[in-house]
């Protein structure tokens, strides 16, 4: 039993409330990211979680255990730091036994467990040195053996890859992904960073001032955001946004937009005669369209930025900056008229006022 | 560029050569006296070499002023470097940075008094009929005597305890603003990791802070050794030889008892030796 429950719970700085009414259950065996821009509270969230914070008000339980006053080594966490935090006057072999030392193990059980350890995360060579005279990513693997071998009910990584260049980035993520594959820890990892969230996440948190915008898993909040705040900040490039007034058109609907108008079946959301909405398009479901298509979004290409395999299209459009990610041979030339199509199943509606999702629940 | 190269020299050189004189002089004079046979008390004199040490090694009290010299500096810097650690980690434990800021402030005190000063006070406050610290067991043993700075035991303990009340206290604001520059991320780890209150600091943030505190007691090791003021105003060297360090006797042989300045000297350079090999070695030692 290692699952997590969250009810109610809080937390303040004197009259500065962080967190408030947060209500989260993580299953057994989950993989969980809590993702959020910068002080959205996901930190302090994980620090409340490992004891390193008070909370002010509610009720933290960690397998079935409320753990609100218990220390953070009797929580059965481990917990890895962005900084790596580790000793820096002891050997790597110290390092990641220290915790067993602590707990009085023997020395010859130390001996084979951290062997063994080490040997899973590739640091048998380094166990005499010591932390200065490892790399970033070398660091980080024995910060995560340091957490690895205590064998903890719940592992949490407090944004573990920020400190690490692009490609390692990459590799250390492939290796805590199979990590967790192979122990099947329940894990809570923070991160500001969408890609880490989307690659390794069973469920994603996505967390603002404190609260939580969304659960869900990554094509959950992917393909179906619940709100605006949600839709701009999933996806890169971000997702296009415009505002339109919903009217009633025969057995379908229109979108008007400053000069355009925009037909739609509209079965998919829940829609009002005169309400005023944004429309949402991300870049890559802009389709390059024939001379005969309609809802058409056109203006001129005044940025082209190369991505490879794909390019970003940027166009001006009822006054507003749209950007397409079309293939690489469908790239304009600068300064051309663009003319691009939108797929209806791929939009995505919001009301204007209070920017939830227009889509019905069903779907 | 020419002007570059003699603006330094220009500033540094002076200081410098004042410095040397003022060093280097007084210095090679005190050899110099050390191999002679001067007293104050008449101005013949001649070379004599290096008796003045030999007899050195037959004086009973210049071995015990060795003796005591050593139980000063070792009692001195433990007992200092361990308020210093206790009071430090206990404030960084238990007080809140505002408390932190008033304990600093009243730490400091101690080491802003002048020593002669503070020999003064703490010379009352053992005082067996009238003192403060003495005060307690009085009260407890109704009204029996007990006069530290006089009894041969407890003398040398009474005196340190001054040095400790000024070093100690201003260290332990240190040791406090030290502890306070780490960073706070191993000490979460090694709370997550099992580890009580106390064996954080044995473990983690202490060893973190080895470099600093091996300078720190190295500074109160040189400053025990000039503790000269505070013996003197306090005990002047008793009771009998009791509290009598090197300099101590040194002074009295030079310029109190006998006047014999040239064997003072001797004692003088013998210590300045010692010294410098002492902390070569220890220094060298760190450094490995």
């Amino acid at each position: 039993m290692s699952a997590i429950t969250c009810s109610h719970v809080e937390k303040s700085y004197g009259a500065t409330t962080v967190i408030r009414d947060l209500n989260l259950a993580i299953e057994e065996h989950e993989f969980v990211v809590f993702l959020g821009p910068s002080g959205c509270g996901k930190s302090t969230l994980l620090r409340m979680l490992a004891g390193l914070e008070d909370i002010s008000g509610g009720e933290v339980s960690i397998g079935g255990k409320v753990v609100n006053d218990l220390d953070p080594g009797d929580r059965g966490i481990a917990m890895v730091f962005q900084n790596y935090a580790l000793y820096p006057h002891m050997t790597i072999f110290d390092n990641i036994a220290f915790g067993l030392k602590r707990q009085k193990v023997p020395k010859t059980e130390i001996q084979k467990r951290v062997e063994a350890v080490s040997k899973t995360l590739g640091l048998d060579p380094y166990l005499g040195r010591r932390p200065a005279e490892l790399s970033g990513g070398q660091q980080q693997r024995v910060a995560i053996a340091r957490a690895m071998i205590k064998t903890p009910k719940v592992f949490l990584f407090d944004e573990p890859l920020s400190n690490l260049d692009a490609k390692l980035r990459n590799h250390m993520r492939i290796e805590i992904a199979r990590l967790h594959q192979s122990l099947k820890t329940t894990t809570v990892y923070v991160t500001h960073d969408q890609l880490e969230a989307m690659t390794l996440a069973d469920r994603i948190v996505l967390l603002r001032d404190g609260r939580i915008e969304q659960i869900g898993s990554p094509a959950e909040i992917y393909e179906r955001p619940a709100n605006l705040f949600v839709a701009g900040f999933i996806g890169t490039p971000n997702m296009n946004f415009i505002d339109v007034t919903v009217g009633r058109k025969g057995n379908g609907w229109t979108l008007t937009s400053a000069g355009t108008v925009f037909t739609i079946d509209g079965s998919r959301f829940k829609l009002q005669h005169g309400e005023r909405a944004v429309l949402g398009i991300r870049p890559p479901d802009l389709k390059t369209a024939g001379s005969n298509a309609d809802s058409l979004l056109e203006g001129t290409a005044d940025l082209i930025e190369f991505h490879g395999n794909d390019a970003l299209v940027i166009f001006g459009s009822g006054g507003k900056e749209i950007s397409a990610l079309v293939p690489t041979r469908e790239c304009p030339a600068i300064n051309s008229h663009v003319r691009y199509a939108i797929d209806e199943q791929s939009l995505h509606l919001f009301d204007a006022k209070s920017g939830v999702s227009l889509l019905r629940q069903s779907l | 560029m020419p002007r570059r190269s003699s603006l330094p020299v220009t500033f540094v050189v002076p200081t410098l050569i004042i410095l040397l004189i003022l060093s280097m002089v007084p210095t090679v004079y005190a050899v110099v006296i050390a191999l002679q046979n001067r007293e104050l008390s008449s101005t013949a004199y001649s070379y004599v070499w290096f008796s003045n040490f030999v007899d050195l090694f037959f004086d009973r009290r210049f071995l015990n002023a060795v003796w005591v010299s050593v139980k000063w500096e070792v009692v001195t810097v433990v007992a200092t470097m361990a308020v210093a650690i206790g009071l430090g980690v206990l404030m960084f434990e238990v007080a809140s940075p505002r408390l932190r800021n008033i304990y600093c402030l009243l730490f400091i005190i101690p080491v802003l008094l002048p020593r002669v000063s503070a020999a003064f006070v703490w010379k009352f406050a053992y005082h067996p009929l009238y003192g403060i610290a003495t005060y307690p067991y009085r009260l407890l043993t109704g009204g029996l005597i007990f006069d530290p700075l006089s009894k041969p035991a407890t003398a040398l303990f009474a005196v340190a305890s001054v040095d400790v009340w000024q070093w100690g206290l201003f260290f332990a604001v240190i040791v406090l603003k030290l502890l306070e520059t780490l960073p706070p991320q191993p000490i979460e780890a090694a709370r997550l990791d099992h580890a009580r209150r106390w064996q954080i600091h044995a473990y983690v943030t202490l060893p973190m802070l080895k470099a600093p505190l091996i300078s720190l007691m190295f500074v109160k090791m040189i400053e025990s050794l000039r503790s000269f003021d505070l013996i003197y105003v306090m005990t002047r060297g008793g009771p009998g030889v009791a509290t009598e360090t090197l300099d101590m006797y040194a002074f009295s042989q030079g310029f109190i008892e006998s006047g014999k300045v040239s064997y003072a000297s001797a004692m003088a350079v013998l210590m300045m030796i010692a010294t410098v090999i002492t902390f070569t070695m220890l220094w060298k030692r760190v450094q490995a």
